[in-house]
């Protein structure tokens, strides 16, 4: 599945290009439509499913940030999108409580973590599998990667009996490494590729100059991947910071949690229901993932357009 | 499932693509023409992460099968082999078949309404050139949070004291309904929540479909004077089938075994409306702590979700719409 998304996205800007310098969309679409009040019904008819889809996407978002700017009564009494005043009172609250800070910084260390061990897996996986042929590859390969159709449901309660034996509950480490076991199939899958596309005639040549396999992957190999091991990182990332059903069962204590675990939490903890605090926080667990995903999407789009590969 | 990947697809010759030049260089590979590499390399090189998805996602699935036979006769006795008793327990407890209903219901409505809407979205990106890429990034939202988040978005949306939904209900003089406290609505909105976390992926898939398409064939059925929904319906849907395909396994898979939304936007309830199998799972496992008899509803659920995948695989094979 991963494969087709990618596909969509290459497929999608090699439309843009294309059409965009063939003239203004409308053209294309109202085609038929001759007269100047046809095509305006067109353009319009044409952007009423994408309003829908935007306020789809959006009005969630919008909602739950405007209860955060409201105050507690507020949110019963002026039940509009637009709070009369809005102010940071909710925010300062859930950034003064120890379980929030708490849970952001576990959600950081874990998020880290598990985008620094992802790589460290599957960077040398991914490599030997591109580079070597050797005896039984497809073989390995197919069961490094197959494993990724494995539901996170079926692993829930396994996961958890193993953790409780080997002593591993309740511990950052054992988040880092079972979310770094499932991003693995998918990193090492993306990296194959990736490093397939690679010139081998770089290795080659470095290689004739007496360059180790090691240096050859530090100097050649992993400058080449670096848009292939940000995605990765970022995915990584993404699973540590999302990720909920597997924390709530492999942490007990609550200096161990991450932010969704606390935010569900909080729903419940609370006799009266703090509607303006849990918006806060929700609008909180949200804000850092879309700050990086953003910058760093930019930053992949870039590195493969700038033609560092070839 | 990722948005960003950066990869092409592996194939499974190292390095030598059909139809690349170099294929025809036959022979030396590269561990044989470069120095310093062991036969012994690849297979350290690979082995961290043989082991860790071994350990990580293979070995509990195994684990939780073979668990699935034992039971301990009281609470800490040590576990006896049992058989299949815990499934024909499973079978004959009454809570198994509403959970089995509630499922039947939830995946089925969030497939409905995931298609339905994946391609009503679909299609109009499609049409969108310029903007594509700013109505992209919105669209990919829903898929980048957290299903806590996203179900505590959706309680605030749904409130029926305060939520934007019921005062606009009541701007129009009816009574807006408490959407979580009423079984079929709660089944509606953790429907809706399900739906909208998951879109992003399937309005993406679908619309690299209709991407792939050819335009002369759209141009040809315009120039014979098909209307647009007609060339919708029997030219880009047969064409993008596989899509739809793979669109309705992903959506199947991720309903029938998510667990994060139901179990935050309404933990099972009211009254068990939206107890779903691993809302049944889950709750068999940590509120009644038996662990094997959950762990034979978490089999039965895997097992479900690989012969669903199956039956749609067929489906889609015996129209021939998929290869």
């Amino acid at each position: 599945m991963a494969t087709n998304t990618r596909h969509n996205t290459r497929a999608t800007d090699t439309r843009v290009a294309r059409d965009g310098a063939s003239g203004p969309p409308d053209r294309r679409i109202g085609g038929l439509a001759a007269s100047p009040l046809g095509r305006g019904v067109r353009r319009v008819l044409l952007w009423i499913p994408l309003i829908i889809l935007v306020l789809w996407t959006v009005m969630p978002f919008l909602i739950t940030m405007s209860i955060s700017l409201k105050a507690r009564g507020e949110v019963f009494a002026d039940p509009g999108l637009l709070p009369d005043s809005p102010r940071l009172d909710a925010y300062r609250e859930v950034i003064a409580r120890p379980g929030f800070r708490g849970a952001f910084l576990n959600s950081v260390l874990v998020g880290f973590g598990t985008a620094a061990l992802t790589i460290a897996i599957s960077v040398p996986a991914a490599y030997a599998f591109a580079r070597f042929g050797f005896r039984g590859r497809h073989l390995l390969l197919l069961f490094t990667l197959l494993p990724r159709l494995v539901p996170s449901l079926g692993l829930m309660i396994p996961l958890y009996q193993i953790a409780v034996t080997a002593g591993m509950l309740d511990k950052r480490l054992t988040l880092v490494i079972v979310y770094s076991g499932m991003l693995v199939p998918l990193a090492v899958w993306l990296l194959v590729g990736f490093i397939q596309q690679i010139p081998r005639e770089l290795e080659e040549a470095a290689n004739v100059d007496g360059a180790s396999m090691f240096k050859r992957i530090r100097y050649i190999v992993l400058p080449l991947a670096l848009p292939a091991l940000i995605t990765i990182g970022v995915l990584a990332f993404r699973e540590a910071w999302n990720e909920f059903t597997l924390v709530l069962v492999l942490t007990t204590t609550p200096g161990k949690r991450t932010l969704p675990y606390e935010l569900y939490l909080m729903q419940g903890i609370q006799g009266i229901q703090n509607y303006p605090a849990e918006a806060a926080f929700t609008i909180l667990t949200i804000v850092p993932f879309i700050l990086i995903y953003t910058r760093i999407e930019k930053y992949i789009v870039a590195g493969i357009t700038t033609g560092s590969v070839k | 499932m990722s948005v960003v990947n950066s990869g092409t697809r592996p194939s499974l010759s190292p390095g030598q693509r059909p139809g690349s030049p170099r294929k025809r260089q036959r022979g030396p590979r590269l561990d044989i023409t470069l120095a310093g590499q062991s036969k012994l390399a690849p297979y350290l090189f690979s082995a961290p992460a043989i082991v860790t998805v071994s350990l990580l996602l293979a070995y509990p699935v195994l684990y939780g099968l073979y668990n699935s036979l034992f039971r301990a006769p009281s609470l800490g006795a040590p576990e006896e082999f049992v058989g299949l008793e815990n499934y024909s327990d499973m079978f004959a407890d009454p809570a198994f078949w509403h959970a089995l209903v509630r499922s039947a219901v939830f995946v089925f409505g969030c497939l409905i309404l995931g298609l339905i809407l994946g391609l009503f979205f679909a299609f109009a990106l499609n049409r969108v050139i310029r903007q594509l890429r700013f109505l992209r990034a919105i669209t990919i939202a829903p898929y980048i949070i957290s299903n806590v988040a996203a179900a505590v978005m959706f309680r605030l949306v749904f409130n029926s004291d305060f939520g934007l939904l019921n005062r606009t209900i009541e701007f129009f003089g009816f009574d807006g309904p408490g959407w979580l406290s009423n079984g079929t609505l709660a089944m509606v909105v953790v429907i809706f929540c399900q739906v909208w976390t998951d879109l992003p992926l399937t309005i993406l898939l679908l619309l690299a479909g209709l991407q792939t398409i050819d335009t002369s064939y759209l141009d040809a059925a315009r120039v014979d004077g098909a209307t647009g929904w007609k060339r919708a319906w029997h030219l880009s849907i047969p064409l993008i089938s596989p899509q739809i395909v793979i669109s309705t396994v992903w959506l199947s898979y991720s309903t029938l075994t998510g667990l994060g939304v139901v179990l935050a936007l309404t933990g099972g309830g009211p009254l068990k409306a939206t107890q779903t199998l691993p809302m049944e799972m889950y709750s068999t496992a940590f509120t009644d702590l038996e662990m094997n008899e959950a762990l034979a509803i978490a089999s039965f659920i895997l097992i479900l979700n690989a012969l669903l995948t199956l039956v749609y695989v067929t489906v889609a094979r015996r129209y021939g719409t998929v290869e």
